[in-house]
């Protein structure tokens, strides 16, 4: 394992990758039409509306977009485990990019630009916001250690 | 102002980028359907623009249209090398872009079907993930700063 030779922030960076792509698999969006339903001789059954992770929103490109963000900010983890000795500087901004986009691409997700009308937000969206903005601090870690050791 | 100032890449980042921000109010999609009520047929169809269209992609390429343009103002007033960042971030932002809208091309919202706005807008981003190549090499080939 090449884990010592990674940055600290190339190792949050990453972190924050696994945070997003599990985050992608959890519920995004609900439709709020649950409730308790009382059947005679069965009891209270709690009965939920369909709820949708991020692969399963109508026409949604947040999943592409977590995947490229997460595949950027796993670069230099895969890098590391393949033995490739070249450093990529660009990698570790272009993180930092992308977590930054993808913090504002949630956030407007969640405000202005939520799907439908009376659904809810789910707790996957609001984790893979904490996880871009991981990966955001992550990449602008990395690129501060990429400066000091360079001088 | 001196557009003089701008470089190729910058230059066509941001021409693109203008023209990408009129392309998002063309149409994008279209809804169509037909019902039949006692043997009539009625039929029907509706646009929607980019920004009507219920999906993040709007506000993605709201953010590669301001990324382009950056480096072409701060180039504008004088202020370009302040902006290391700036090309490389054009280039990645369209690139992904780019890829997007063609994902979008073969995975529509629902039902709608695909309408001018939506290639158009394909070959603006492409056209700015270009702009932010040359921007890139010109910085590395030192011929602005």
């Amino acid at each position: 394992m090449a884990g010592g030779r990674l940055s600290q922030g190339q190792l949050i960076a990453a972190a924050g990758a696994g945070v997003i792509l599990i985050a992608s698999f959890l519920d995004w969006v609900g439709s709020g039409g649950g409730g308790a339903v009382t059947v005679p001789g069965a009891g209270t059954v709690n009965v939920s509306g369909p709820s949708f992770n991020a692969w399963e929103i109508p026409g949604s490109v947040l999943d592409v977009f977590i995947v490229v963000t997460a595949v950027f900010a796993l670069l230099p983890v895969l890098l590391g485990l393949m033995g490739a000795s070249e450093e990529y500087s660009f990698l570790s901004a272009g993180t930092l990019i992308l977590g930054v986009v993808g913090v504002l691409l949630v956030a407007a997700f969640l405000t202005v630009d939520f799907p439908g009308s009376g659904a809810e937000r789910k707790i996957g969206a609001w984790i893979a916001l904490i996880g871009f903005a991981v990966i955001a601090f992550g990449g602008f870690r990395a690129m501060q250690e990429e400066v000091a050791g360079a001088i | 102002m001196d557009a003089n100032r701008l470089s190729q890449g910058q230059l066509v980042a941001a021409v693109a980028a203008i023209a990408l921000f009129i392309i998002s109010f063309l149409p994008w999609f279209d809804l169509s359907g037909a019902v039949t009520v006692g043997g009539t047929t009625i039929g029907g169809s509706k646009n929607f623009n980019l920004w009507q269209a219920e999906n993040p992609l709007d506000i993605y390429l709201l953010i590669v249209i301001l990324v382009a343009l950056v480096p072409a103002v701060l180039g504008l007033l004088g202020d370009g090398g302040d902006a290391p960042m700036a090309s490389m971030a054009t280039a990645l932002l369209a690139g992904i872009g780019t890829l997007l809208i063609l994902y979008q091309i073969f995975d529509t919202p629902g039902d709608f079907g695909r309408k001018i706005g939506l290639f158009l807008g394909l070959i603006a981003c492409g056209a700015i993930a270009v702009g932010g190549y040359l921007s890139m090499q010109e910085d590395v080939g030192g011929e602005r700063y």
